[in-house]
């Protein structure tokens, strides 16, 4: 059986952003610096320096779209977690892929309907296609209205029923498994203003894998945080929301709706997963202060780790996990 | 874990050692709030949490320390933590919990065990 895959096209949280002209140049000078004296004769030469000598944050950036992740498995459909700004980059691929051949059924699950987990839809192509055909699925059982509303002309150029792709929405219920074009699926009500849902998706060879984001957890609900243990057990890949330090999320941050890279680990250790992504970084996190919180939690995962070993990625745009 | 409690001239201070996680992140938060209640019934305005002989605190532990802090300003009591080891000054600089609570590098002065 095919490997699932799991790609990143957007993993900031609430407002897309992107490097300035200053910080590329930053990078570049940074980099240069460091290849001095380096013997770089060839591309190949320069691709080895820069996986070799430089680190992410030096080398890369972790992106500034916001909200939306693409799980490949099952049969030829198309799975989605939100529709944030990485959309648009999703579905320019996605029509290349569909003008090939490749089935224009699209099952998109959300979050919730925050801004920056829907704004992605009036730049969706496939939405314009009416070949396609598109099945939203939400917990929020407003969330046609939502969306609706966000293409009216006071926000939007392109309304609603101009899209000539067949749109369909359903309303899962948190707890009831359904199964969706060969992934079986769970929601899960989650802490969030206005309340968010994460999604715990089965493939056909039983794995799994969990999208949490958005989601805050309380110092005082430790019995909410067992029940997040159980939605998170066994998972192959975890995607949770780590915006911010525990401190922060506990103090300047609470009530805010987002969790923390170090209950985000206690609860996949605790729950036996084997990998985590870190999601939704804070939109005013540059690429080093995300660096240093990846390598923090790194760090933490060791000091505390018990039997087994529990693997911390750091998701950034174009990240692809292969499971 | 093991926990001691005792009061000195200025503070009341809890002692815990061991691990604080899952399993015992409880009665740790229990100790907590029955120090603050110590050093309140005793005109105390301070709770030291000393954690020299911590072996590791999940988040959990330390979140049992804001509940603490928050239970401690409503009684008029401050929280601060002293004597942190190696593993625990990394994990409160992780945790950026070094920004949330006042740390002191040494030990708080002994008391008498209650």
């Amino acid at each position: 059986m095919s490997a699932t895959i799991v790609r990143f096209w957007g993993t900031r949280g609430v407002i897309p952003c992107a490097a300035t002209a200053r910080e590329v140049r930053e990078k570049i000078a940074n980099a240069l610096v460091i290849a001095r004296e380096a013997a770089i004769e060839s591309r190949e030469d320069a691709l080895r320096f820069i996986d070799s000598e430089l680190d992410f944050a030096s080398n890369a950036t972790y992106g500034g779209a916001t909200s939306c992740v693409e799980i490949e498995s099952g049969d030829d459909a198309f799975f989605i977690c939100d529709m944030g700004s990485g959309l648009q980059n999703f579905g320019r691929e996605a029509q290349r892929l569909v003008r090939r051949g490749r089935r224009g059924k699209f099952n998109i699950f959300l979050s919730h309907l925050h801004w920056d987990h829907i704004m992605g839809l009036p730049s969706f192509l496939p939405a314009l296609d009416d070949g396609c055909a598109i099945v939203i699925h939400a917990g929020h059982a407003d969330a046609e209205e939502a969306l609706r509303r966000q293409q009216e002309e006071t926000y939007c150029s392109t309304p609603f029923d101009a899209f000539a792709a067949t749109i369909d929405f359903v309303t899962m219920e948190p707890g009831r498994e359904i199964e969706v074009d060969g992934l079986r699926v769970t929601a899960m009500l989650q802490d969030h203003p206005g309340g968010s849902f994460g999604y715990r998706f089965v493939d056909p060879a039983s794995r799994r894998i969990v999208y949490s984001t958005d989601s805050e957890h309380r110092i005082d609900d430790m019995e909410r945080e067992d029940a997040f243990t159980f939605f998170f057990r066994d998972a192959d890949l975890v995607i949770c929301d780590t915006m911010y330090s525990l401190a922060a999320s506990n103090s300047a941050k609470e009530d805010r709706g987002h969790s923390s890279n170090l209950v985000a680990i206690d609860l996949c250790r605790q729950a036996g997963a084997r990998r985590l992504a870190m999601f939704h970084h804070d939109p005013l996190h540059g690429d080093e202060e995300i660096q240093r919180m990846h390598e923090d939690s790194l760090r933490y995962e060791k000091l505390t780790r018990g039997d087994a070993a529990l693997e911390v990625l750091c998701a950034y745009d174009g990240l692809e996990i292969a499971l | 874990m093991e926990v001691t409690c005792s009061l000195s001239a200025d503070a009341a201070i809890v002692a815990p050692v061991g691990r604080v996680d899952e399993a015992s992140w409880e009665e740790f938060g229990a100790h907590l709030a029955r120090g603050i209640e110590e050093a309140s019934n005793h005109s105390r305005d301070t709770l030291i949490v000393d954690l020299s002989q911590i072996e590791y605190m999940s988040s959990r532990g330390l979140r049992a320390l804001t509940m603490a802090k928050q239970e401690g300003l409503a009684a008029g009591v401050s929280v601060r933590l002293a004597a942190p080891n190696d593993i625990m000054r990394e994990i409160l600089a992780i945790s950026r919990y070094d920004k949330l609570f006042a740390v002191d590098d040494v030990p708080p002065a002994s008391g008498a065990a209650d």
